[in-house]
């Protein structure tokens, strides 16, 4: 496996394209992660002046609600990383380099659990610039500061990691099935974006619940605020267990649809 | 003794009404230099594929090695499928080592590889900047990479100016020489003519013919006989068994053999007659008129 990981690092530690894409997200999830508080503060603020009842200030980062804040803002810029595995899949395929790979001896189910473990890695990254982020912020903004504020909650980076790995490996399918990456990025966004939002609202909600953009976005759910109980919403604090089944089903899922289509595939 | 490299039995491949190889059998031994030759989409390079498991046959099956389990055995066999396929923005050591890790080889002897093909003080030029000959030595570089046993080529030269073709063919020769087993797919007869073994020609996916290269030149091969009394001569040749067919040509006749002859026994059988020679040389058909011939009666 180490050995995977080796040669498929080779083939990104020398791309700019790599380096730069990876840049441009580190970039903008930190800017959002650092950045988020004071925006909401400043629409709130200008709410203020005109609001009837007081507004309470707003506290995003404060331990320990700062993981599921985090987890959930980093949730919207998963497509980043679904990006980046979708260049680097079809680029094999563009350059038929996977066509030279399992040639000199590699598996086709060597070569896909390389990809697996891009994807992985990729999404384990993303989760550790949340972690450090989201400790950062939290030593800085949470008032009395204890050891035990700090862990509670945590499992919300493990949630993070889980819906980016799906998603990514998704994007691995998408990759691999269409080869193209025009194609590939196109059909994905589309279905991300608009495709699965139409099928949301054709099935009843016991099956659309089941989908995959759907279930990921369930895992974590928007964080309460002071303002939204003032107005009785709830939503829930803890990961959400059964999307967390569901999740895991479809990576499970898209590495065996992979698996199925490169085995009898001709390079 | 006999040592197989490789058995094939039955190959067949189509891609939708395409047929591009039927029932293709062949056999491969040790140190064999094994040209397969057929005009473009004949089949060789989807033969090829096969064997290298980048392409899954309809049915049929081959062995590496006379062992069933191919994915460890890949790493014995070092392959040039058509075009060289590297990664553009990698330097050529760097698209070296991705192959050495692939293999499980240590990076020792990619200097030596790309010294080898006159790459070495371009080594760490990016892929994209080679010109054709330079990404097709390096393409030949890697598959030299972990001193495999097995080298497939196909198509070596294609695209090449003619001084890198000889440097390609010579080194096509030495490495051969140094007992490795080569598999080398050419539509150039000529190419198979000067560095194979062993040939087998394949036409619209169907293999024609295989044996060795000298044994299809000499299957066919002709005299040109001359003598005072050509009238006699000719009556005398027309009788003789392992002759088939005694053909005019200038002021020569020509005499098509059914079975190779030693020249001195012909000659000598002649002078038994009373028949005196002033001329005899052995013509061996070139294995490119052979080649036409087969292809026209495979038309036919």
């Amino acid at each position: 496996m180490l050995r995977l990981i080796k040669i498929d690092f080779k083939k990104y530690a020398y791309s700019r394209t790599f380096w730069v894409l990876l840049l441009i997200y580190f970039v903008l999830i930190v800017a959002v992660f650092f950045g988020m508080e004071k925006f909401i503060n400043q629409v709130l603020n200008s709410a203020k002046t005109s609001a009837q009842i007081p507004v309470p200030d707003f506290s995003l980062y404060s331990f320990p609600y700062v993981w599921q804040n985090l987890a959930f803002l980093g949730g919207f810029f998963k497509i980043f990383i679904a990006l980046i595995v979708v260049i680097f899949v079809t680029n094999e395929y563009s350059y038929k380099t996977i066509r030279q790979n399992v040639m000199n001896g590699m598996s086709r189910e060597q070569f896909l659990a390389s990809k697996v473990l891009f994807a992985l890695l990729l999404s384990l990254s993303a989760s550790i610039i949340m972690f450090v982020s989201g400790i950062v912020l939290g030593l800085g903004h949470t008032a009395e500061l204890s050891i035990s504020l700090v862990f509670p909650k945590m499992e919300f980076i493990a949630a993070y990691f889980l819906e980016l790995a799906t998603f990514s490996l998704l994007a691995m399918f998408t990759a691999f099935l269409l080869v193209r990456s025009g194609l590939a990025i196109g059909l994905l966004a589309i279905y991300y974006y608009i495709g699965e939002n139409i099928l949301t609202f054709m099935l009843p909600e016991n099956i659309s619940r089941f989908l995959p953009v759907e279930s990921m976005g369930n895992l974590i759910d928007v964080p309460n605020s002071a303002l939204m109980k003032m107005f009785g919403v709830n939503f829930s604090e803890v990961v959400s267990i059964p999307d967390v089944f569901i999740c895991g089903f479809w990576s499970i899922f898209f590495i065996g649809m992979t698996y199925l289509l490169l085995r009898n595939r001709d390079f | 003794m006999k040592n197989p490299i490789l058995e094939v039995k039955h190959l067949r491949k189509s891609y939708g009404k395409l047929i591009a190889l039927n029932d293709f059998s062949l056999q491969v031994n040790k140190g064999d230099v094994f040209g397969i030759l057929g005009p473009n989409g004949s089949g060789k390079t989807t033969t090829l594929g096969i064997l290298l498991d980048i392409i899954k046959p309809d049915s049929g099956e081959y062995s590496w090695f006379s062992t069933a389990a191919f994915s460890n055995q890949r790493t014995r066999i070092g392959a040039l499928l058509e075009q060289p396929l590297f990664y553009p923005y990698l330097s050529a050591v760097k698209n070296l080592e991705i192959v050495a890790d692939i293999k499980r080889v240590s990076y020792d002897q990619i200097d030596a590889q790309l010294d080898k093909v006159g790459l070495l003080d371009r080594k760490h030029s990016k892929f994209k900047t080679y010109s054709l000959g330079m990404k097709q030595k390096l393409a030949i570089a890697a598959s030299l990479i972990g001193d495999p046993e097995v080298l497939i080529l196909d198509e070596p030269t294609n695209g090449l100016d003619p001084r890198s073709i000889a440097e390609i063919r010579d080194m096509i020769i030495e490495i051969a020489n140094q007992g490795m087993t080569v598999l080398l797919a050419s539509h150039l007869l000529d190419e198979v003519q000067k560095t194979c073994s062993h040939v087998a020609i394949l036409n619209k996916g169907k293999l024609l013919h295989s044996g060795r290269v000298d044994e299809v030149l000499n299957s066919s091969a002709m005299l040109e006989l001359r003598a005072d009394d050509m009238t006699a001569l000719k009556q005398q040749l027309e009788q003789f068994d392992f002759v088939d067919e005694v053909l005019a040509e200038g002021t020569m006749w020509m005499a098509k053999l059914k079975e190779e002859k030693d020249p001195a026994t012909v000659s000598k059988l002649l002078a038994q007659q009373g028949i005196y020679l002033t001329h005899m040389a052995v013509r061996k058909k070139s294995l490119e008129k052979y080649f036409l011939e087969l292809l026209s009666d495979n038309n036919a």
